[in-house]
């Protein structure tokens, strides 16, 4: 018994350190986090002197500086009458959303069919589905800009949509495919034995994937909604989104900051919401395993 | 309601692991068949060939004249309790046991009227309102019972539906499956490896073994003339013992020899046998038809105690002579220990005689 609180001694002065150093790190973590998206808010609501205004280098009493402005939504509105940030808001949500709905349902019908199937090359299939995710999208962009060209698919919101999908749909299938996994056969069974069909069947079990199903739409939302490579090359002329917007409000003659901060901060609004959401989707969905009858 | 038959019926999972081979069956309208048998001897393989839910590998399954090989468990009209329950997890009770009647489009008032019914029958009427994963073991069970008797299917399907209930619900159960299978007269199969289920409420019980049927008979036949040695020690409890013996004649009468003693046969076992012409035997004595004592008796065998087991009523004995062992029940006064010597006695027309090499029963 001797040895064994000695060894609780060592450990104790390791926990010691670390309960010190933990708070600490995680409070410079949460200023490195926060600090830019804390900088963004208050630029895109002062004007341009008031945000270029910084305290000399070592005098911390200049840093009221920072908080004396007066609030203006200049920035916002000009986004919306000058930049046309409506049609870019609204381009967002449909290729974001259009694209989570399709890749959700073909990839769950996909991934319970895998799940529920066997046959010879499951293996290979599967391992090529999740390969054409594999390649950095830069390095298909440029062919799949060739192909879209010739269908006349760039710079349309159904061709954003079909390249989003693209992307999503693999990343759907694996992940849903573990969802359909763990949920055992049996029910699906009892469910044919009651007189549903096998499609039927699959309709009782669905809501049982239902966490997966959520915290996947939410991630192709995401994708969707922080691309900038597609959008600026798919989507350029009538299907750009929030982000290949912002960038052209850099021009080269005139880096307009208050506006770019707004559309960052239009950009980033939405997403906050959502990535709480897909936290508690994604904790539920992971830790549920098996399906407990 | 249908009469079902198994014609050739195999199973095989692939990678060599056959559960079902040659299967051939015919259960009569509205019959209660039991198949009985091991773990892992194809009972439920079979009965989920019935149901639609696996492939058939070869022969065919029909429902009175119809071959139903290739039709989807919904077209089969079949209620069934699973093995392992398989209860909807994101459904309550009530959902659970009104979802096959809302597949068959019952009015609503119908629903709640028979969910409720078979909910009081099951005991179960104050958990409606909760989900599976909130009731115990016996409970979901119940449950899945409950799903399966809402409605009047063609068939019933019960894969060891008791099996976790406690001794007096599964007493209880017994009867009101039992008794709602007459009244109803559904076509039933029910699968168990608890001897007393099958024994006390089929009409017929199929014996299974590693994936062959062994006998198809009435619970008495199946209890009294075992097809072979291993219905007879499988069937039975406590089960019967096999000795090795052989034909031999004493004085030109014929009779057993048991290691170094000598067993006299009565007339009928002996005609029975010099029929068959068989030299090596398994003979089998049930236990309460063998009686072990402290004395010397008239026939008795010499033998030693090797296990003293107490049953309640009475105690069950085990002998050792030479190397078989022989139980037999005694009166619970009975003094000898393990390592006793002892007498072991037994009328020859209360022995079972089946051949020794392919252990089928020599013929009446
Ligand atoms: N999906 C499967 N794949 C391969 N082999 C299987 C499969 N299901 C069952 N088996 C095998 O088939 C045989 C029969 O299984 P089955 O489930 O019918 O047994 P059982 O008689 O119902 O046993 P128990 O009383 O334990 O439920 C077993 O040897 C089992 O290992
Ligand atoms: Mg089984």
């Amino acid at each position: 018994m001797a040895s064994r609180e000695i060894i609780s001694y060592d450990k104790g002065v390791a926990v010691k350190i670390l309960k010190w150093v933990s708070p600490v790190f995680l409070a410079f973590y949460l200023v490195w986090a926060l600090l830019p998206l804390f900088i963004m808010l208050m630029a895109s609501i002062k004007d341009l002197l008031d945000a270029f205004s910084v305290p000399e280098p070592g005098d911390w009493a200049g840093i009221t500086m920072f908080f004396d402005f007066s609030p203006t939504f200049t920035h916002y509105i000009a986004l919306f009458t000058e930049n046309n940030f409506g049609t870019y808001l609204f381009n967002s949500l449909v290729a974001s959303i259009g694209s989570a709905i399709i890749a959700v349902t073909l990839g769950s019908m996909c991934a319970y069919s895998l799940s529920r199937s066997e046959f010879r090359f499951k293996k290979d299939l599967l391992f090529w589905i999740i390969s054409t995710r594999m390649a950095p999208i830069v390095a298909v962009i440029v062919p799949l800009y060739a192909i879209f060209r010739s269908v006349d698919l760039v710079g349309t919101l159904p061709g954003l949509i079909l390249a989003f999908t693209t992307f999503n749909l693999p990343f759907a299938i694996w992940m849903l495919k573990g969802f359909f996994d763990g949920i055992p056969y049996a029910i699906e069974e009892a469910a044919q034995v009651d007189g549903q069909n096998r499609f039927q069947a699959f309709l009782t079990i669905l809501p049982l994937a239902a966490p997966g199903i959520g915290a996947f739409v939410i991630l192709c939302i995401l994708f969707a909604w922080n691309d900038f490579l597609f959008s600026t090359i798919i989507g350029s002329g009538g299907a750009k989104t929030l982000p290949a917007a912002t960038k052209e409000l850099v021009q080269p003659q005139n880096i307009d900051w208050g506006k770019i901060m707004a559309a960052g901060v239009i950009t980033t609004a939405p997403m906050i919401p959502l990535g709480l959401l897909v936290r508690r989707y994604l904790v539920a969905g992971l830790t549920m395993g098996a399906v407990k009858e | 309601m249908v009469a079902v038959s198994f014609k050739d019926v195999w199973k095989d999972y692939g990678s060599g692991a056959v559960a079902v081979k040659e299967l051939n069956m015919n259960i009569k309208d509205g019959e209660f068949v039991s198949l009985l048998g091991p773990s892992g001897c194809g009972k439920s393989t079979s009965l989920r060939m019935l149901a639609g839910l696996e492939h058939i590998s070869s022969g065919e399954i029909i429902f009175g004249d119809k071959v139903v090989n290739k039709l989807p468990p919904k077209d089969r009209d079949i209620a069934m309790v699973f093995e392992n329950y398989a209860l909807y997890p994101h459904k309550t009770i009530y959902e659970n046991l009104a979802n096959p009647l809302r597949q068959a489009k019952v009015p609503a008032d119908e629903i709640k009227r028979r969910v409720t019914e078979a909910a009081e029958l099951l005991e179960i009427e104050h958990l409606l309102e909760r989900r599976p994963q909130e009731l115990s073991g016996g409970q979901k069970q119940r449950t899945a019972i409950g799903r399966a008797i809402v409605r009047q299917p063609q068939v019933f399907l019960f894969d060891e539906p008791i099996a976790h209930l406690d001794a007096k619900l599964r007493a209880r159960m017994r009867s009101e499956l039992k008794h709602l299978q007459y009244k109803l007269g559904v076509t039933t199969v029910y699968v168990t490896h608890d001897q007393l289920e099958a024994l006390t409420m089929a009409d017929r019980i199929a014996v299974m073994n590693d994936g062959v049927l062994q006998q198809f008979d009435t619970p008495q036949q199946v209890y009294e003339n075992p097809a072979n040695s291993w219905v007879a020690t499988f069937v039975g409890e406590p089960g019967m013992s096999l000795m090795e013996m052989e034909m031999t004649s004493v004085e030109g009468d014929m009779a057993l020899a048991f290691g170094s003693e000598t067993i006299k046969l009565d007339q009928k076992s002996a005609a029975r046998l010099a029929a068959a012409g068989k030299i090596n035997l398994l003979v089998g004595v049930r236990p309460d038809k063998a009686s072990v004592s402290l004395e010397p008796l008239p026939n008795g065998i010499q033998c030693e105690i090797y296990s003293r087991q107490l049953l309640g009523a009475d105690v069950l004995v085990e002998v050792e002579i030479g190397k078989s062992r022989v139980r037999a029940k005694a009166d619970t006064s009975f003094g000898g220990n393990v390592g006793t010597p002892c007498h072991l006695n037994f009328l020859s027309e209360n022995l079972y005689f089946f051949d020794a090499e392919d252990g089928k029963v020599i013929p009446q």
